[in-house]
């Protein structure tokens, strides 16, 4: 038997699952639509996002740096008419530890946008969140959600389960 | 069907993200530990039973892949299998499930994913100690000579199972 600790199925689990993948729906198409104030209002007041631009501190800080991000991937990403391509993240396997009002999860994510030839879907790059919740008056926020991406230079996953990584953390809380 | 649904659903969910990080970053144990202790995992390599010959079994299959997928350059590829629709049907303890994946290395021109195949999975579960695990898990793949899912519409599968395990 595994040594780590397990996730408690019974009371909550299935309400706190279905509102938090409710929420990582929400952070997707905000993202993806460029609709910041909503980006900004999935974290607490305090909350972090890390990724390959660095950390953003705070919903303010978070919604204007997710901002800056879209706007340069538009210069990067685009249709054969120099247009900013469209582009889109899908969730996929998502495993979630949840402890009373924290929660902890990872999820495999990838995108595509229509740069490849003929204006076509083309699959850009994929990687893992590495998400911290808190569920605030009814509603699970991010308190931190990390973005790893296995196509940039020290943003891999590396080589361990991030499985192992979320139980640790929800062990250890 | 069962008013626990939504939360044998929420469960088995869980359990499918983490039989396929463990899958993917080759996490033979944590692999294992999705299967009952005589599970059954029926996949192109071989047919498995036993923990003990699953978590073997998840040794082997790193090893194959870093061999079948490589990038450009040579070096192993990094494999991720990727899961979507997923139908399940819940009779007590007992669950069948069928769901699609389709899996992508970053193996493509100039370091992109590429697309490698796709298929279906189609498992028995039971819920033992509060926690569903597989019983048998079976792994088609449509690019795989003989491995080709049904040409029935495999949801119709486990629907009759499960009605027959219903009475």
């Amino acid at each position: 038997m595994s040594t780590q600790s397990q996730q408690d199925y019974s009371g909550r689990y299935a309400q706190d699952r279905a509102e938090i993948e409710d929420l990582m729906a929400r952070y997707l198409f905000a993202m993806d639509w460029g609709d910041f104030e909503a980006y900004g209002t999935m974290f607490t007041e305090d909350g972090e996002l890390e990724y390959a631009r660095g950390t953003a501190r705070g919903r303010a800080a978070i919604g204007e740096s997710v901002r800056a991000f879209k706007q340069a991937i538009g210069g990067i990403y685009t249709d054969s008419k120099g247009n900013p391509a469209i582009l889109r993240h899908i969730i996929a396997q998502t495993v979630i530890r949840i402890e009373g009002d924290r929660a902890w999860s990872t999820a495999f994510w990838w995108e595509m946008a229509n740069d490849g030839p003929g204006d076509k879907p083309k699959a850009g790059t994929f990687g893992t969140y590495e998400d911290e919740l808190v569920r605030q008056d009814g509603r699970w926020l991010f308190t931190r959600r990390r973005i790893l991406n296995e196509f940039l230079e020290g943003r891999a996953t590396g080589e361990t389960n991030p499985v192992r990584g979320i139980d640790a953390r929800a062990g250890a809380a | 069907m069962s008013d626990r649904l939504a939360r044998d659903r929420a469960e088995i969910r869980d359990l499918m993200g983490r039989y396929l990080f463990a899958m993917d970053w080759h996490d033979a144990d944590a692999y294992a530990e999705c299967f009952t202790e005589d599970g059954v995992l029926d996949y192109a390599m071989a047919t498995l039973t036993g923990r003990e010959a699953i978590r073997e079994g998840a040794r082997k299959f790193r090893e194959a892949i870093g061999t079948i997928f490589k990038r450009e350059d040579g070096t192993p590829a990094l494999l991720r299998h990727v899961l979507d629709q997923l139908v399940i049907r819940v009779e007590g303890d007992r669950a069948w499930t069928t769901a699609f994946w389709w899996e992508m290395t970053d193996g493509g021109p100039g370091g992109t994913p590429a697309i490698q195949s796709f298929g279906t999975y189609e498992d028995e579960l039971v819920r033992e100690d509060g926690r569903w695990l597989f019983s048998r898990r079976t792994i088609w793949n449509e690019f795989l000579d003989g491995r080709q899912s049904r040409t029935e519409n495999p949801v119709r599968h486990y629907d009759r199972a499960a009605e027959a395990a219903a009475g």
